[in-house]
């Protein structure tokens, strides 16, 4: 939106100074961006890609040989689909997304309403509180978590054996919410501020035009914020998925404090344990892709709904 | 072991946020596996002062440096310490040729960095240094006949326990492990709160203690092949005991190094910990409130054989790739077997190798945590009667790691000890074959 109110004057300034021969300033502000994507995003795929295509020639006991990196083609890709940890490790984090993206984007939503309206008070303050955790590493927040969640240490489990509740955040059918819950404390906030952000730019005249047809503040925000926000919201929505998938710190972290969150708890956790703790750079590497391709296949499908709703709501 | 604990949570600091680093550390690859011997970057090895560099982690290494290159200045050392995650850099630092020329290690990770070619064959410089170490130690850096690395401190067993609990009880300190488990039921006898340890899934060093006590070990050698020993006898025998001891609830079920753990601990709700010479520093930092309350006594022993079990330790190893290997060697040998290298390394906190060093004065201290005892006489006394049976396999850290995975399942029932340890035998099998290497079962 912003860049449409923009593109006019930018563009008189550029006939101005055309003369002066400047066809290459696109590029050289182009250059950085360009320049960092190929080297960090397109040069480690490719570089993964080629990788998991290959695997060190070894025999016997592996001393001494000549550890050559022969052509494989898709062996590696094979052993990931044959690691059954690897394969239910896409199924947890599916189970977690479907769960934990909800939960938290319709905290993030009610959170950015409920700032937009009027009747907030000491708005700042709240607002802040609700991001402050975003600023906290997960690593973090994760040892502060594993504090309260374990039972001999933890007030939360002990207050709750007070009130004749036996609570076990960390046995192994609620880990995986024991984590879905830091990570909705982490980062409902900062979907709330990009939610509470596209609210700002409704204009406001709508709003009164609302008011005067008289609808309630409750109205106006299911009818009439919540339409106007619906791209920012699945905006989020595509984020969160692929922070799902991307699932590593948290459980990471959580495992130095229960085994109950084993060694490939997510996909993430599997590709270090496949390279840093095996050794096995192939390996990882076509587990990385996979990943990759899951995540690619999955924001898609979230883009093509997002158009189609939007198409359909106009 | 809790170096180990120390140096996962860095891997997981540094690795945390970016797929796209993972990937991008996956371009430092095998290929470039080229004993890279004669490109590595050096002052010329003739004439004159050499520098070699030493990548080390123990308190103090900068003290011993310093006296070294006092006494010695045609071979300079520089000293890098190693934090957080910088042992994961020694892989691709070695593959690349960029390593330093001496490099701190855990001993597990030894045949992992051999199958790929990163380390000096030392056999025919050291090969005849094996007097100076302990048989245990010794053993666990030979490979197929080949010197791979020099030990630098080991981790002997003992029982540390509660006196005060025991007097309390007019229980008798264990000298066996039926002892131990009889012990475990006279403490909950006498009182339904206490245990006689803890079970921790997330803490494989007790493990990895009491099969190599009982002679056994993870994988083993024959001929070209290797094999895969987590699931026989030696470690059924441990599993039995740990089996009573679980099921029986003679034991707290609680992760190791958690504030829960030590709050156990602090209530005196864990009467003994059976674990390496380097944990009373641990102990004593985090359970002040039990000073003076604790003693060691040597491991309780399997019917009828006096042996002591062993976590394992580090190593110094030389990188392939280095020019210097001789002057990297003389500091090692200074560093690991004379008087003032050892005096430095216990004065740092670790428990050596070296022969000379069990008998070092530096060594022989009363600990008033442990009422005054001079605890480091167990442990001496233990690191001579560890067997020298322990190999491990170049895929120790995914058994490791398997193991936690394994055991936490035992923790929830849901698996015995012996089941376990097949369902992890046959993971590792997986995991070496995998690897391309010929396992004989």
């Amino acid at each position: 939106m912003s860049i449409g109110t923009f593109a006019g004057p930018v563009r008189s300034h550029r006939r101005a100074l055309h003369s002066g021969g400047v066809r290459w300033a696109p590029y050289v502000f182009l250059a950085p961006f360009v320049v960092l994507f190929l080297v960090f995003l397109v040069a480690p795929i490719v570089t993964a890609l080629y990788t998991s295509l290959f695997s060190v020639e070894r025999s016997g006991l592996g001393f001494g040989n000549a550890n050559e990196s022969v052509f494989v083609g898709f062996d590696n890709y094979v052993r990931a689909f044959s690691d059954s940890g690897f394969i239910s490790s896409f199924g947890r984090v599916l189970l977690f997304g479907i769960v934990q993206v909800p939960v938290m984007l319709t905290l993030a939503i009610v959170l950015a309403l409920l700032f937009d309206s009027a009747t907030v008070r000491w708005k700042r303050f709240f607002q802040l509180s609700v991001f402050i955790p975003y600023a906290v590493p997960a690593v973090v927040a994760t040892l502060l978590w594993g504090f309260l969640y374990q039972p001999r240490v933890s007030p939360i489990v002990e207050l709750l054996q007070t009130l004749g509740v036996q609570a076990d955040f960390l046995a192994p059918g609620t880990v995986l919410w024991a984590i879905a819950n830091v990570s909705i404390w982490s980062v409902t906030g900062v979907n709330m501020i990009i939610i509470f952000a596209a609210l700002q730019t409704v204009p406001r005249d709508v709003y009164e035009a609302a008011r005067i047809d008289g609808a309630g503040e409750f109205r106006m925000a299911l009818r009439i914020k919540l339409p106007m926000v619906l791209p920012a919201v699945f905006l989020t929505t595509l984020f969160s998925i692929i922070g799902t998938l991307q699932l590593f710190n948290e459980p990471m972290t959580l495992r130095s404090i229960t085994s109950n969150v084993t060694g490939d708890f997510t996909p993430n956790m599997a590709v270090f344990s496949a390279t840093t703790l095996g050794g096995d750079i192939n390996l990882g590497s076509a587990m990385a892709i996979m990943l990759g391709l899951v995540t690619f296949a999955l924001s898609i499908v979230v883009s093509v709904a997002s158009n189609r709703r939007k198409g359909g709501s106009r | 072991m809790a170096r180990t604990t120390r140096r996962r949570l860095g891997t997981m600091l540094a690795v945390a946020t970016a797929p796209a680093l993972l990937l991008a550390a996956c371009g430092s690859d095998e290929s470039s596996n080229d004993d890279s011997a004669s490109d590595n970057s050096g002052t010329a090895a003739d004439d004159g002062p050499v520098t070699i560099s030493f990548w080390g982690w123990v308190p103090g290494l900068e003290e011993a440096v310093a006296q070294w290159n006092d006494e010695n200045p045609d071979i300079r050392v520089d000293f890098f310490r190693m934090t957080g995650d910088d042992g994961d850099r020694i892989p691709a630092a070695i593959d690349n040729g960029t390593a330093p020329d001496v490099v701190q290690m855990s001993v597990h990770s030894l045949p992992g960095h051999i199958v790929n070619n990163r380390l000096t064959d030392l056999t025919e410089i050291a090969g005849d240094w094996e007097d100076r170490f302990t048989p245990s130690s010794w053993g666990s850096v030979v490979f197929d006949g080949t010197l791979y690395a020099i030990p630098q401190d080991s981790g002997p067993s003992g029982l540390m326990y509660r006196t005060d609990i025991f007097d309390e009880h007019g229980i008798d300190v264990p000298e066996t492990w039926d002892d131990y488990i009889e012990a475990g039921r006279a403490l909950k006898d006498a009182d339904p709160d206490l245990t006689i340890a803890q079970f921790s899934p997330n803490e494989t060093g007790f493990w990895i203690q009491s099969v190599w006590q009982n002679g056994g070990t993870w994988n083993g050698i024959d001929g070209d092949a290797w094999t895969v020993n987590v699931a026989d006898q030696e470690s059924l025998e441990v599993a039995e005991i740990w089996q009573t001891l679980l099921d029986e609830e003679l034991v707290t079920v609680v992760e190791m190094w958690t504030p829960e753990f030590w709050a156990e601990v602090n209530n005196g709700t864990i009467a003994t910990i059976h674990y390496a010479a380097w944990f009373p520093v641990l102990l004593e930092e985090s359970a002040e409130s039990t000073a003076g309350n604790w003693a060691v006594a040597p491991s309780p022993t399997f019917d009828g054989t006096d042996t002591a079990g062993d976590t394992g330790g580090s190593v110094n190893v030389i990188p392939t790739g280095t020019e210097h290997v001789e002057q990297a060697a003389a500091f090692i040998e200074w560093l690991n077997t004379s008087d003032d290298g050892l005096e430095h390394l216990i004065n740092g906190g670790i428990f050596p190798s070296a022969v000379a060093g069990l008998e070092h004065e530096a060594l022989m201290r009363e600990e008033e945590f442990f009422g005054g005892q001079v605890i480091n006489e167990v442990f001496a006394e233990a690191a001579l009667k560890v067997p020298a049976t322990w190999v491990d396999g170049p895929t120790f850290e995914l058994t490791q790691n398997a193991l936690k995975d394994e055991f936490a399942q035992v923790a929830n029932g849901r698996k015995t000890f012996a089941e376990a340890l097949e369902d992890l035998r046959e993971r590792s099998v997986a995991d070496l074959t995998g690897m391309g290497l010929s396992v004989r079962e």
